[in-house]
C-alpha cells in the first residue's frame, strides 16, 4: 500500500482535533456566559478569534484532502 | 439545474453528477471566454465567468454602498434615512467592534476604510453566489428566446459556464489575502518604522539559541496568515455549494441505482428540504465568512501595530 493512502487518515485526525478544540471553546463560552451573562459580549469576542483559527486548520485539512483526490 | 452547452456525456450517472457539481463551482474554461482579449506576455487576458462576476460585484457595491454614501455626504446636516441608515449601522459595527478593539484607537481611522471595503466586497461576492439569477437567465434564454443550448456565440449561453461565486475561486481570495499581507507590513512600517517593524517580529531579550528556532517560525507565520485566509474563504464558499449540489444530486443517483423514477422522487422528499436547510446555513456562512476575513485582517494589522513583547 502506498504511503499516500494513509494521508487522508491523518487529515481526518486533524479534523477530529480541531473539532475537539472547537467543542471545548463552545462549552467554556457557554459556561462562562451562564455564570456571567453581563460579560457575554467580551466572552464571545474572546472566543471568536481562536474559533476561526481552529476552523481554518480543519478547512486546510479538507482542502489538502480534496486536492489529493483530484490531483 | 440548467447547464450550458457542453454537458459532459459520461458513461454513468455518477460521472455526470460529479462533472455537473464541478462545473457549478469552478471557473469557466478559457475555451469559452465571455470577452476575448489578446495574450499579453503569454498570459491569456480573456474574461472568464469569475472575472465577470467580480465586475458585477464591483458594480453592485458601487450602486448600493458608494453612491448612496457620496450622495449623503453632499447633503449637510440631515439625519440619514433608508439605505444609508442600514449602511451606517454596519459601518459602525465594524469600526467599533472589529477594528477599534484590535487596531487601537490611534489607528482606527487609518485602517477602517480598507477593512470596510474588504467586508462589503466579500459579503457581496459571497452573497451573489446564493442567488440563482443565471439559471433563471438560462431558462429565459432557452424557452422564451428559443436559443438552443449548444449555441456557443450566444452571450447568455456563455454566461452559464462556470460557477457564480467569485470568492469560491482560490485566485480571487489569494489576491485579497495578498492585499492583507502587504497591509500588515505597511501598518507595521507606519507605526514603528521599517527596520523596527521587522525587529518586532520576534521578542527581544531572549537567549540566542532560541532565535534560531523562532525567526524561521515567525517568517513562516508571516506567509501562513494570508495563506490560511485564502484557503478559509475559498474552501468555505466552494464546500457549501458542493454540499448543496451533492444533496440535490442524490435524486439522480438513487433513481439510477434502483432503476425507477419513484426512488428518485422518494429521495426528493428528503433531499430537497435538506438542501433548503443547507441553503439557510449557507446564508449564515456567507455573512460569517465576510466577518471572519475582516476580523482576521483587523487582528493581523493590530498585531503589527500593538506589539506585545
Amino acid at each position: 500500500m502506498e504511503a499516500t493512502a494513509f494521508m487522508p487518515i491523518g487529515f481526518g485526525l486533524i479534523t477530529i482535533g480541531a473539532g475537539l478544540g472547537i467543542g471545548k471553546l463552545a462549552a467554556a463560552a457557554a459556561e462562562g456566559i451562564a455564570r456571567q451573562p453581563e460579560a457575554s459580549d467580551k466572552i464571545s469576542g474572546a472566543v471568536n478569534l481562536p474559533l476561526f483559527l481552529l476552523e481554518g486548520v480543519a478547512i486546510l485539512a479538507e482542502v489538502f484532502t480534496f486536492l489529493m483526490l483530484i490531483l | 439545474m440548467i447547464v450550458g452547452g457542453e454537458q459532459a456525456h459520461g458513461s454513468s450517472v455518477m460521472d455526470q453528477v460529479g462533472d455537473n457539481i464541478i462545473h457549478h463551482v469552478s471557473n469557466s474554461s478559457l475555451d469559452h471566454p465571455l470577452i476575448h482579449f489578446p495574450h499579453i506576455y503569454g498570459i491569456d487576458l480573456s474574461v472568464t465567468k469569475h472575472v465577470f462576476m467580480l465586475w458585477v460585484v464591483a458594480a453592485l457595491v458601487s450602486i448600493t454602498v458608494i453612491i448612496p454614501i457620496q450622495k449623503y455626504l453632499r447633503r449637510k446636516n440631515t439625519a440619514p434615512s433608508g439605505l444609508v441608515n442600514a449602511i451606517e449601522s454596519i459601518v459602525q459595527f465594524i469600526r467599533d467592534s472589529i477594528v477599534k478593539p484590535n487596531v487601537g484607537p490611534k489607528w482606527v481611522n487609518t485602517w477602517t476604510p480598507l477593512i470596510l471595503t474588504f467586508f462589503f466586497f466579500i459579503l457581496f461576492a459571497n452573497g451573489i453566489g446564493m442567488i440563482p439569477i443565471f439559471d433563471l437567465l438560462g431558462v429565459f434564454n432557452r424557452f422564451i428566446m428559443g436559443v438552443p443550448a449548444n449555441d456557443n456565440h450566444n452571450f447568455i449561453n456563455n454566461l452559464l459556464h462556470g460557477g457564480v461565486t467569485a470568492t469560491g475561486n482560490f485566485n480571487v481570495t489569494a489576491a485579497l489575502a495578498t492585499i492583507t499581507f502587504f497591509t500588515i507590513i505597511i501598518a507595521g512600517t507606519k507605526a514603528h518604522g521599517f527596520i523596527q517593524h521587522w525587529k518586532n517580529l520576534v521578542p527581544h531579550g531572549l537567549a540566542w539559541p532560541i532565535y534560531i528556532i523562532l525567526i524561521p517560525i515567525e517568517l513562516m507565520g508571516l506567509l501562513v496568515k494570508p495563506f490560511a485566509l485564502t484557503m478559509r474563504l475559498a474552501a468555505n464558499m466552494t464546500g457549501g455549494h458542493i454540499a448543496l449540489l451533492a444533496l440535490l444530486s442524490l435524486m439522480a443517483i438513487f433513481a439510477e441505482m434502483f432503476h425507477s423514477v419513484a426512488a428518485g422522487i422518494g429521495v426528493a422528499f428528503i433531499s430537497v428540504p435538506l438542501a433548503a436547510a443547507i441553503s439557510g446555513l449557507e446564508i449564515i456562512v456567507v455573512m460569517v465568512q465576510a466577518y471572519v476575513f475582516t476580523l482576521l485582517t483587523a487582528v493581523f494589522v493590530g498585531m503589527a501595530i500593538n506589539v506585545h513583547h
